[in-house]
């Protein structure tokens, strides 16, 4: 890229995006490009746009099945204790609050913890809030169960030792907002979504957190600060 | 099956996959591997090194599957880049030995019947990328479809389409911009 003098450092960066999911580039600068993608952002989003866009070229290649003994060496190679997985996932989750972590790993846990209350979705795609902060640190994940009636709520972020309580809401456009409950700072927990508002958790929907008095708002709208929101998406 | 429904389904086999859900690789893995396994063939164009990468990525899924962001990469999309970049990094390691071979190389042991999972998902996302294509040249779209299919380089595309490299460059990046633009719109 060094014969592109002209051009914007960002706009070049978008460019050398492009020019690493398209393949063109050799090893070392792939390799520096790797590199890059941890630390910055914006080339990592723009990475992920071409490898969405680009991606279904794929769809010109034609599949060819493997050999049968392909799959047998990558079940021996994958290591057999699965349940142990699961747990240290979990046990993770302290290590994880202490740290501010990416979006994807907190898709993640939420994903874990999914598969963890054995919500395997089955009938319908899940739906998904990443629900961050204003400094864009994501706080919670929350994520509408297969059935539909109840919502898993996974805290992330270590909280002060704030004596308020934190409450869930449900907003829906041009409406006030709808309690889901209160959660707590330290552990998941599902909340009963209520019947009138099962059908109203769908794509686009936000979720917000607020701080609220002890026992929750008590004029049924926020009261508090809000301290993180998200939309709902679906799997 | 629709692609919404093939999409979900493969979004749940990788969260299933997160959780150290062994049997869900397997599923993962019927559903998908014959259009990896042609991805990396297409690009290697050597069986038994295909069949090495195919190993790795499968195993790199197992171990990545955390990292999948549904709200940023459909599943499939998400398994081809690993597919293309595991493949890339061997073919860039190896050098291009054999590089030259026609294309058609591949196809002539395809199979010709993909999984519902695999025809689906990704061709109706392929429609919109087509269309974008075809508003640039000719050279530029035959350029960057090669360069996707194939992972050669701009040295390898700018032997093989008889140009100077930095004619090759500029037909891309530029073709590239374009695109960008056509597929934000």
């Amino acid at each position: 890229m060094n014969d592109d003098d002209t051009t914007e450092p960002a706009e070049r960066d978008k460019i050398i995006a492009a020019e690493y999911v398209l393949g063109v580039l050799g090893a070392d600068e792939r390799r520096e490009v790797e590199r890059r993608l941890a630390q910055e952002p914006a080339l990592a989003s723009a990475v992920a746009f071409w490898e969405e866009q680009l991606g279904v070229l794929a769809d010109e290649v034609a599949p060819v099945t493997p050999p049968q003994h392909t799959w047998s060496q990558i079940a021996a190679a994958i290591p057999a204790a699965a349940g142990a997985r699961r747990t240290s996932l979990w046990q993770s989750l302290a290590f994880w609050r202490g740290f501010g972590i990416a979006s994807a790993t907190l898709a993640a846990a939420s994903i874990a913890a999914l598969a963890y209350f054995g919500f395997v979705p089955a009938t319908r795609a899940p739906l998904m809030a990443t629900l961050a902060g204003s400094s864009g640190q994501p706080n919670f994940v929350a994520t509408v169960t297969a059935t539909g009636d109840s919502l898993l709520v996974v805290p992330a972020t270590l909280l002060t030792n704030d004596p308020r309580a934190i409450e869930l809401w449900l907003i829906l456009p041009n409406q006030q907002p709808r309690s889901l409950g209160l959660i707590k700072p330290g552990q998941p927990i599902r909340l009963t979504i209520p019947p009138d508002l099962a059908g109203r958790l769908v794509p686009d929907a936000a979720l917000a957190v607020s701080l609220e008095p002890p026992g929750g708002s008590p004029t049924g709208q926020p009261t508090g600060p809000v301290i993180a929101s998200g939309k709902l998406t679906s799997l | 099956m629709d692609a919404d429904a093939t999409r979900s389904q493969l979004a749940a086999a990788l969260v299933r996959v997160a959780a150290g859900d062994r049997a869900a690789l397997a599923i993962l893995y019927q559903d998908t591997s014959s259009k990896l396994f042609g991805v990396c063939l297409r690009i290697l164009k050597d069986r038994s090194e295909a069949e090495d990468v195919l190993q790795d990525v499968y195993v790199t899924v197992w171990r990545k599957a955390a990292t999948f962001d549904p709200g940023r990469a459909s599943p499939i999309t998400w398994l081809v880049a690993i597919a293309r970049n595991r493949a890339i990094d061997r073919l860039r390691v190896r050098g291009a030995r054999g590089r030259l071979e026609p294309i058609e190389a591949a196809d002539a042991v395809s199979d010709p019947a993909p999984s519902a999972v695999e025809r689906v998902e990704l061709a109706q996302q392929h429609q919109r990328l087509t269309r974008c294509l075809e508003e640039l040249d000719a050279r530029q779209s035959t350029a960057i479809r090669a360069a996707f299919l194939d992972g050669a380089t701009y040295e390898e595309l700018a032997a093989r389409l008889n140009v100077p490299l930095g004619t090759m460059k500029s037909w891309i990046r530029r073709g590239l911009l374009k695109l960008r633009a056509c597929l934000e719109r």
